[in-house]
């Protein structure tokens, strides 16, 4: 059956994610280029576009990085064709550099570049405010807060792109991108195919005589792009009154949640901002006049509230203005519908109802915590427990982004500090330098690719002093099993193009290098014992495959499964006791009904690395995963 | 006031809590209704907690403490955790069957008996239903299923602007015919547990 986000009718609706919705919209803009590198929240988009690859009109590519991403899309945009990048928030930060250049070269084909923020850090290192890339570059912002708008900016966003040649932000948050609702389709457009890059030095190169003309037509750029903010069917003014609200992004869902919650529908002027920048002043100005109180609905940063303080101020209008400076709301963390409703209690004077909550009483004790785990099987547990039983606690583990930061967890505690994408090598080879610590940074394969590579290459350079454990379990496994350069399979199929880590890792002149199996404990730790007595860079490529994705893309299936063969209090006693239930963490350890350590046959993923710790655990037939 | 209903979802990664959610959220749509659903699932893959919504008539995809006429617990450690979500005088429907914590499944840490977590639960509730999910999930053909037969059991309850046959509908019309066969029956199952 055909996907309706490809092959779907116009007028027909349908129960779509938001990262879909925004699939859908780009298609219907008659998208011909995405780029990605992926990022939970904004995973599904280029996923989705990668599993429907095959039927779509559009290239595709998982690049290296979100840098990488972002200029091989504006390549394609200077050429002609209407392009899309993706990216997590954080990501905007290592594709800052071309981003910020682009919006002077400007998009011919049209462009959008889509970044998810994650406030309130679901599945992110931090809470960053990305629009305020889009007044550093000088870039349009559409914010959506239903399904319907993901579907409807990502193709307003391309199209208006592509019309002014001005690259656009999509700007997304956690709760949006991974909300579901019903999406009514639209008729896709037919563009013509790209017409290719027409040269002009004067347009797209910018030495600094051609930069500062660049600049003022961005500019212009902007005041247009100003205007058409003004007339946006995105920007909605509702309501009566005295008392206003802007709303922007998600809180626009929490305000009229709220807004009913209250009964104070109608009864506060609302200007809801799904073309959020540049600020459509005009509009703003006019919908003030006559409001003694005005709240601003954002969530992080304050942003707009900024900017209507400063316009009301240049305006001469005579208001308070409520958000977040000084408060009362918070500039961390998501909004939600009972804190909108709060403020709108607040500034209308309404008394608020009584808490209202199934469990006022306080919890007897607190509840064991379900932290997530590495799964049962997983190499970097392997990996882990070789270079503790080596290390123990006196080498610093400098981590990465991926999986693998799950080390951080007791027993393995392989994560002691970590900044960002790559740093890993780069800030391990600080740290040991400081204080001469013994420093082993771990990095995954996509990781290393994305941006351990040059870390690597400046710890030669630079003469450092560092184990670097490369973990490559052949792909991208926290995001969603996205291929990376290194590997020879995706779920689409084989990769023909593997770039082999051991042989860069020794073509930038690395000859410490050491390659295992971690399932292999032994050679795993002889190995590690062998990097342990060297200085200088060193590398163990740690390589085997995510066992959830072996079974997928490998169709790999272990026939044995591990059973605990005699009672662990009498091995404790004679000394045989491996100790693995504290040691390892594997989901599939616990205490039977009699108190005694057994293995689950069902989660148990055969991979055998418990019987290599201990004498009293054996193989036997099963169905292991 | 057009109906306003919300339903907070709670379970392990890999219970099949989205497929739940998406389930139920699709049955909604096909009744016509306004819906939107959300859930966070950052790293549930690895065993985390996985919570979603669904609201009714709403435009947040998100509930807050005390805002949820329904809670559907597919573990009842967590159907417990949730409990601040739901609303006084809510309706909470849990399975009875524990996915153990590493920490508890270890023996570090104690979690709550079960009888006492459904005394926590009656407690806190307007009306409850307990079901043994994996127990009916196995039943009918595959463990996963019996997060159905935790909607099954919801049907039944007339809680929903819908009934069981608009779900079972949902299912023929979304999943593979051998997958919704086995689906059914959970749902089957759910909605014929009687209640204690």
């Amino acid at each position: 059956m055909a996907s309706p986000l490809l092959a779907g009718a116009p007028g027909e609706t349908h129960l779509l994610l938001g990262n879909e919705a925004i699939v859908r919209g780009a298609v219907e803009a008659g998208i011909q280029f995405v780029s990605c590198y992926p990022g939970t929240p904004s995973s599904e988009v280029p996923d989705t576009f990668f599993r429907l690859s095959p039927e779509g009109a559009y290239s595709f590519e998982y690049s290296v990085n979100e840098k990488v991403a972002l200029e091989v899309a504006a390549g394609a945009t200077l050429a002609g064709a209407l392009s899309l990048t993706t990216m997590k928030h954080v990501g905007v930060n290592v594709a800052a550099d071309p981003l910020l250049t682009l919006t002077y070269l400007g998009t011919p084909g049209g462009f959008v570049l889509l970044s998810a923020d994650d406030p309130g850090c679901h599945s992110s290192q931090n809470e960053q405010d990305n629009r305020i890339y889009a007044r550093l570059a000088g870039l349009p912002v559409l914010e959506p807060a239903t399904a319907q708008e993901c579907k409807d900016m990502a193709r307003a966003g391309l199209t208006l792109s592509r019309e002014l040649g001005a690259p656009v932000l999509l700007r997304t948050t956690t709760r949006v991108n991974h909300l579901r609702g019903p999406v009514v389709l639209a008729e896709p457009s037919v563009l013509p195919a790209p017409a290719g890059f027409q040269k002009n030095p004067a347009r797209f190169v910018p030495i600094p005589a051609f930069a500062r003309p660049m600049h003022l037509r961005l500019l212009e750029t902007l005041d247009r792009l100003r205007g058409l903010a003004e007339v946006s069917p995105f920007n909605t003014v509702s309501g009566t009154g005295t008392v206003g609200v802007v709303a922007s992004g998600i809180s626009r869902a929490y305000l009229s949640d709220a807004l009913a919650e209250t009964g104070l529908e109608g009864a506060v002027k609302v200007l809801e901002l799904g073309f959020s920048h540049p600020l459509p002043e005009n509009l703003l100005a006019s919908f003030m006049e006559g409001l003694t109180t005005l709240l601003v609905l954002e969530e992080l940063e304050p942003v707009l509230e900024t900017e209507i303080r400063a316009l009301a101020q240049r305006r001469g209008l005579v208001l308070t203005i409520l958000g977040k400076t000084p408060g009362p709301l918070p500039r961390f963390g998501e909004y939600g519908v009972a804190l909108v409703a709060e403020a709108l209690r607040e500034l209308s004077g309404t008394a608020a109802p009584k808490a209202d909550c199934a469990c006022q009483a306080p919890q007897p004790a607190p509840l064991p915590n379900r932290p997530p785990n590495l799964c049962a099987g997983c190499p970097h547990r392997a990996t882990y427990v070789a270079v503790r039983k080596i290390f123990g606690d006196a080498a610093v583990y400098s981590s990465d982004i991926g999986c693998y930061t799950l080390g951080i967890l007791p027993p393995l505690k392989a994560a002691d500090f970590l900044v960002c994408m790559g740093s890993s090598i780069s800030a391990g080879c600080g740290a040991a330098k400081a204080a001469g610590q013994t420093v082993v940074g771990f990095i995954g394969d996509s990781t290393f690719f994305h941006s351990g590579i040059t870390g690597l290459v400046n710890a030669v350079f630079n003469r450092h002093d560092i184990l670097v454990v490369i973990l490559d379990n052949r792909t991208t496994a926290m995001t969603g099993h996205q291929p990376n350069p290194g590997v020879d399979k995706t779920t689409l199929g084989d990769n023909p193009v593997s770039v082999d880590i051991e042989k860069l890792v020794r073509g930038i002149g690395i000859e410490q290098v050491r390659k295992v199996n971690p399932l292999n404990l032994k050679a795993t730790l002889k190995a590690i014992g062998e990097l342990k007595d060297m200085s200088g860079v060193r590398v163990l490529i740690a390589q085997e495959p995510c066992p959830l994705f072996a079974r997928r893309a490998y169709g790999q299936k272990r026939t044995q499964v591990a059973y605990v063969a005699a009672d662990c209090a009498d091995a404790a006693k004679d000394g045989s006791c491996g100790d693995c239930l504290n040691t390892l963490a594997c989901p599939a350890f616990h205490l039977d009904e009699a108190g005694k350590m057994a293995i689950d046959p069902l989660l148990c993923s055969g991979c055998m690395l418990c019987l290599q710790l201990c004498s009293n655990i054996k193989a036997r037939k099963g169905d292991a995963k | 006031m057009s109906l306003r209903l919300r339903i907070f979802m709670t379970g392990v990664g890999g219970q099949g809590t989205l497929t739940a959610t998406t389930l139920l959220a699709r049955a909604a749509l096909s009744a016509g209704l306004p819906v939107t659903s959300g859930e966070i699932h950052g790293m549930a893959q690895r065993g985390g907690v996985v919570e979603s919504t669904l609201l009714i008539g709403c435009k947040s995809p998100k509930i807050g403490h005390g805002e949820a006429d329904i809670l559907l617990g597919f573990e009842p450690l967590e159907t417990l955790r949730a409990l601040p979500y739901l609303r006084a005088g809510g309706l909470a429907l849990s399975s009875t069957e524990s996915l153990p914590p590493l920490s508890v499944a270890t023996g570090k840490e104690k979690s709550p008996e079960i009888a006492d977590i459904k005394a926590r639960v009656v407690e806190a509730c307007g009306r409850t239903r307990f079901l043994p999910c994996r127990t009916l999930g196995l039943e009918a053909g595959a463990v996963q299923s019996g997060n159905i037969a935790l909607l099954g059991a919801l049907c039944a309850m007339d809680a929903l602007p819908f009934g069981l046959e608009v779900v079972a509908a949902t299912i023929r019309a979304t999943m593979k015919p051998k997958v919704a066969e086995v689906n059914l029956k959970a749902l089957e199952l759910g909605a014929a547990y009687p209640a204690e």
